[in-house]
């Protein structure tokens, strides 16, 4: 119960919840529009209708493990009503002789329809959304539609999205490169890898305001800091470039100005250049593939599940699964690449004093940059 | 005839539809299930290094992450020649990797997905029939089981104690894991050659205290009788029969001390487990206990007695007790749960991988032969005209393929592991199901085996860490790329919800040429195969009552309950069981961390 008492902060007053916030890494983002707090709590609930697209659900088993506050929680503090969630409500499509059937207590696709009728819902988008056979979106049928037809109508209407996870950010593991990749023709809400021009939403002729939360899973955290920084009005949907990066990731939890890597458990080994050579040690993983140089998540900082650990604590190395080119742009994962890479971030006085086989490296900094941060230098 | 077609089945991981066609007794006559998705992840596998498997296929299920990279984990270790080599600390870690991830998997899916539909307002109407035991019961059943975001007549309902707990417990056992593999979901640890963290003497004592805090809950909610105390009389039970009396007798225990004062409360030892157990069951609850009412689960989900349904286990959890090491390809044979092959006439057989063939004649692709893994091809269909799901059983209708085992159709899940493993309680229940007219296999048996299942690995789980773990052994050993050129390897396991397989080859680059995945819902959810012969859900549909309690209350096609507990009842994921498998030998670059 100890954890209960200390979950209020979203009901909180602002000094109290940017303190609070603050103390968690967050004080950055939700404090730039004071000015703004106010409205939605004294508006009517806020809805939320949730997509699953083509993913596999672990975004929403991360939200599931949320702590201070965890789910449910958090959607009383937030007034929220999640009206649509496939994983977790009562509700199921019914057909009968291909009439939907019941009512929207019984019937998800009554109930999708009505609520997108009713409009004034945050929209969010697990998976990524099939374009494949040839603009026909068949790839991803659901409820006698196409997912695309299904999530081009829940857009049209909503006041915002957002697009949780690789997959619905980025496209993620379903737009790896493949020879089927052209065929499925996975579209992520507003990307395509860091490709803006290829997200679902151009591609529809949509314009609404998105923020992607990346992560594959999405921290919890991630999720439902950004989600009350919205409903409580803290952030202006209307004026979101100041929050986000050009990646849509919001700022505070993907800095644009440090990596993982600065705040890794194991960045005293790389300091004092004990690089290890393979996975029994407790050294710096850089010559075993880690990507946390370039993964630009505050992973160091949050870590995961209540805090207790994160992927180069336990020993593995970084797969930057936080970069909108992942999979693809920082695999393999458990090789460097070619060009030993440099620490984005670091300055040089701080690269002099790691042992020999980083300080060679230093070379190959830009180019290692320029691959993963593809667009960086445009 | 009606078309009762449900579609999205929420409640499960993936896009699953259902279609059946309903009598004019409402009975379900056919069936039809369909996976809606075609993601390609196996094509992307190939022409990558092959380590990179571990972490990629875990992103095709976010419930059973951790039971993909073993799969695949095993099949590299094979692949990479190591198997014999892993250090048996790493074992045992991934068991204990592997335990936490069964048990949140089972939890979640008993409390947060399965329950749920306990409090369908079919089941409300059922019980206004039984005057004030009913009240009492609906009451208690809505204050434990209730969903979140649930509406009854325009009422929102407050969630349930038992599904707010169990999420509490999947957060629980999930940052248990965290603790010794970096995160959930999409843990980091398991890897070609081991683990990447052994747990020290401090994460040992935690791991103690998360089993304490699991334990906590299935003695204060789940369970009416001490755990230690029920594993001992039916698990550890000399017979089957022993393990189904002391069931039944402690079911009627409970009965006799509150029926008559309709209190159902946990302190007169109704725990989750003894409402679903007593008022889920006909032959239990009312031809055995004398209750006035049930739910009939065992009445959906049911084969028919001509079925030809088999039920399969790879076997899963390696076993410690003799060191390092262990061979991928007879794993089964030595694993904590065993491998087995069970016939439809329960008999068990020694398990071949040998065996297993996919093939594709109903669903979207176009190359159907039936092939073993390590030779499969598939191409989905190109064009949207081919892509219906209309076209009834005899069409092609779905994008899970066929597996078959010797031909025959397999459930997978915790009945056929529990079968395999020669398990007291399930074996004997399922013998006294079959005996009293049932199927062996039905929605009740099928749930009753994943409780039982939880309550021995949350044993087995204190095991592994504080008697087979040494803080001090060895986790990894080294290996390198070029030890997988031109090799195959064969990954067997079971994930929460059933039988789970990689097949892996590497060319002389020793990248990836092959990958392919058969999957505990490919298993379970398969469409017809070139035979016709529909798959077990598909089979468990027909004969299915549309509607609740044997449509107790009439046929209400709009709440077609019957597809509902039988469908769920398999724990399907379809996230897993739709995926294309490579083209074997496709030319293309290699990887991508390419810099110039």
């Amino acid at each position: 119960m100890e954890k209960t008492e200390k979950q209020d902060f979203l009901s909180m007053d602002r000094r109290t919840f940017l303190k609070v916030v603050g103390a968690i890494g967050a004080s950055a983002f939700l404090g730039l529009h004071r000015s703004q707090i106010t409205k939605a709590l004294e508006l009517s609930k806020t809805k939320i209708i949730w997509l699953h697209g083509a993913e596999c659900t672990g975004c929403s088993a991360s939200l599931l493990d949320a702590e201070d506050p965890d789910l449910t929680q958090a959607l009383n503090k937030l007034s929220v009503d999640l009206v649509f969630h496939e994983t977790l409500m009562a509700h199921q499509g019914i057909f009968v002789d291909g009439k939907p059937a019941s009512t929207s207590e019984l019937n998800s696709e009554i109930l999708l329809d009505e609520a997108i009728e009713e409009g004034n819902y945050i929209l969010v988008v697990e998976g990524a959304i099939a374009n494949g056979p040839d603009g026909s979106g068949k790839y991803c049928m659901y409820g006698e539609r196409t997912f695309k037809d299904m999530f081009a109508k829940a857009a049209s209407n909503a006041n915002m999205i957002m697009a949780v996870g690789m997959c619905a950010a980025f496209g993620g593991i379903n737009t790896a490169d493949s020879d089927l990749a052209d065929l499925t023709d996975f579209r992520g809400v507003d990307f395509v890898k860091e490709s803006h021009s290829k997200g679902m939403l151009t591609e529809l002729g949509i314009d609404k305001p998105v923020i992607n939360i990346a992560g594959c899973p999405s921290h919890p955290d991630w999720i439902l800091l950004t989600l009350a920084a919205v409903i409580l009005g803290k952030i202006d949907i209307n004026d979101l470039d100041s929050v986000l990066d050009k990646y849509k990731r919001p700022l505070v939890f993907f800095p644009e100005t440090n990596t993982m890597h600065d705040n890794c458990p194991r960045r005293g080994y790389y300091d004092r250049g004990i690089l290890d050579e393979d996975f029994s040690g407790e050294g710096c993983l850089l010559k075993v593939g880690c990507k946390g140089p370039y993964a630009r998540s505050d992973c160091g900082l949050r870590k995961w599940n209540g805090g207790v650990s994160m992927c180069t604590q336990a020993g593995s190395s970084c797969i930057g699964c936080s970069e909108p080119g992942f999979p693809d742009s920082t695999s393999p994962f458990y090789e460097m690449g070619e060009d030993k890479p440099l620490m984005y971030g670091v300055d040089i006085d701080t690269a002099a004093k790691v042992g020999t086989a980083a300080a060679a490296a230093g070379v190959g900094i830009h180019a290692i940059r320029r691959f993963v941060f593809k667009d960086d230098e445009e | 005839m009606t078309k009762v077609v449900v579609d999205p089945l929420t409640r499960i991981e993936g896009h699953l539809r259902i279609a059946t066609e309903v009598d004019s007794n409402g009975v379900i006559t056919d069936a039809q299930s369909s996976g809606m998705l075609f993601r390609g992840i196996e094509r992307i596998l190939v022409n990558r290094d092959p380590r990179d498997a571990a972490r990629l296929t875990q992103r095709i299920c976010g419930l059973c992450p951790t039971a993909q990279s073993l799969a695949s984990v095993n099949a590299l270790d094979d692949l990479f020649g190591v198997a014999e080599e892993i250090p048996k600390d790493a074992l045992v870690t991934r068991n204990i990797i592997q335990g936490l991830n069964t048990l949140t998997s089972h939890a979640t899916h008993f409390y947060v997905l399965w329950m749920p539909d306990v409090v369908n307002p079919a089941y409300r109407d059922i019980l206004a029939t039984v005057d004030d035991t009913g009240s009492a019961l609906w009451k208690e059943l809505l204050s434990r089981f209730a969903p979140i975001s649930y509406k009854m007549d325009g009422e929102a309902i407050t969630p349930g104690t038992g599904y707010i707990n169990a999420i509490k417990q999947k957060k629980n056992l999930e940052e248990a894991m965290a603790l010794i593999a970096g995160r959930m979901p999409h843990q980091m640890s398991t890897i070609t050659g081991g683990v990447t963290y052994l747990p020290n003497i401090g994460d040992i004592g935690k791991l103690t205290s998360y089993y304490l805090t699991l334990m906590d809950f299935i003695n204060g909610s789940t369970l009416g009788v001490d755990a230690q105390t029920w594993l001992d009389n039916t698990y550890r039970a000399s017979s089957p029969q022993k393990a189904v009396s002391f069931m039944l007798e402690h079911l009627q225990d409970v009965v006799d001390g509150s029926l008559s004062s309709q209190n159902f409360s946990k302190s007169k030892g109704w725990g989750d487990f003894e409402l679903f157990a007593a008022f889920g069951s006909e032959l239990i609850g009312e031809d055995t206990l004398g209750l006035p009412v049930s739910f009939k689960f065992d009445r959906t989900g049911q084969y028919a007695e001509d079925s030809d349904v088999g039920y399969l286990s790879y076997g899963v959890f390696y076993d410690v007790e003799n060191g390092d090491g262990y061979d991928p390809t007879g794993f089964g044979q030595k694993s904590f749960q065993k491998a087995a092959f069970i016939n439809s006439a329960l008999e068990k057989k020694t398990f071949d991988h040998n065996y297993i063939t996919e093939e594709t004649t109903h669903g979207f692709y176009t190359h159907d032969e039936a092939l073993h893994p390590f030779d499969g091809v598939t191409e989905p269909v190109r064009t949207a005209d081919e892509i219906t799901f209309e076209g009834g059983s005899d069409s092609r209708y779905s994008w899970m393929k066929a597996p078959r085992y010797n031909g025959i159709p397999c459930e997978v899940g915790p009945i056929s592991r529990l079968m395999a493993m020669d398990e007291p309680l399930v074996t004997g229940l399922m013998s006294f199901f079959a005996e009293n007219g049932y199927s062996a296999a039905n929605s009740f048996t099928r749930m009753v085996a994943k409780m039982q299942e939880t309550l021995i690995l949350s044993e087995q789980l204190l095991k592994w860490v504080t008697v087979d773990l040494d803080p001090n052994g060895r986790y990894y050993v080294n290996t390198e790329l070029k030890m997988a050129k031109d090799s195959q390897g064969i990954g067997l396991w079971e994930a929460p919800r059933g039988a789970l397989g990689h097949w892996i080859k590497s060319g002389s680059d020793s990248m990836v040429t092959n990958f392919q995945m058969v999957v505990p819902t490919t298993w379970n959810g398969s469409p017809r195969d070139a035979n016709g012969v529909a798959g077990p859900l598909e089979q468990a549909l027909m004969g299915t009552k549309i509607s609740a309690a044997e449509n107790m209350m009439g046929i209400d096609n709009a709440n077609p309950t019957g597809i509902l507990h039988t469908a769920r009842s398999f724990d399907p994921c379809i996230a897993c069981a739709v995926h294309t498998i490579d083209l074997t030998g496709k030319n293309k670059e290699q990887g991508t961390f390419t810099i110039v």
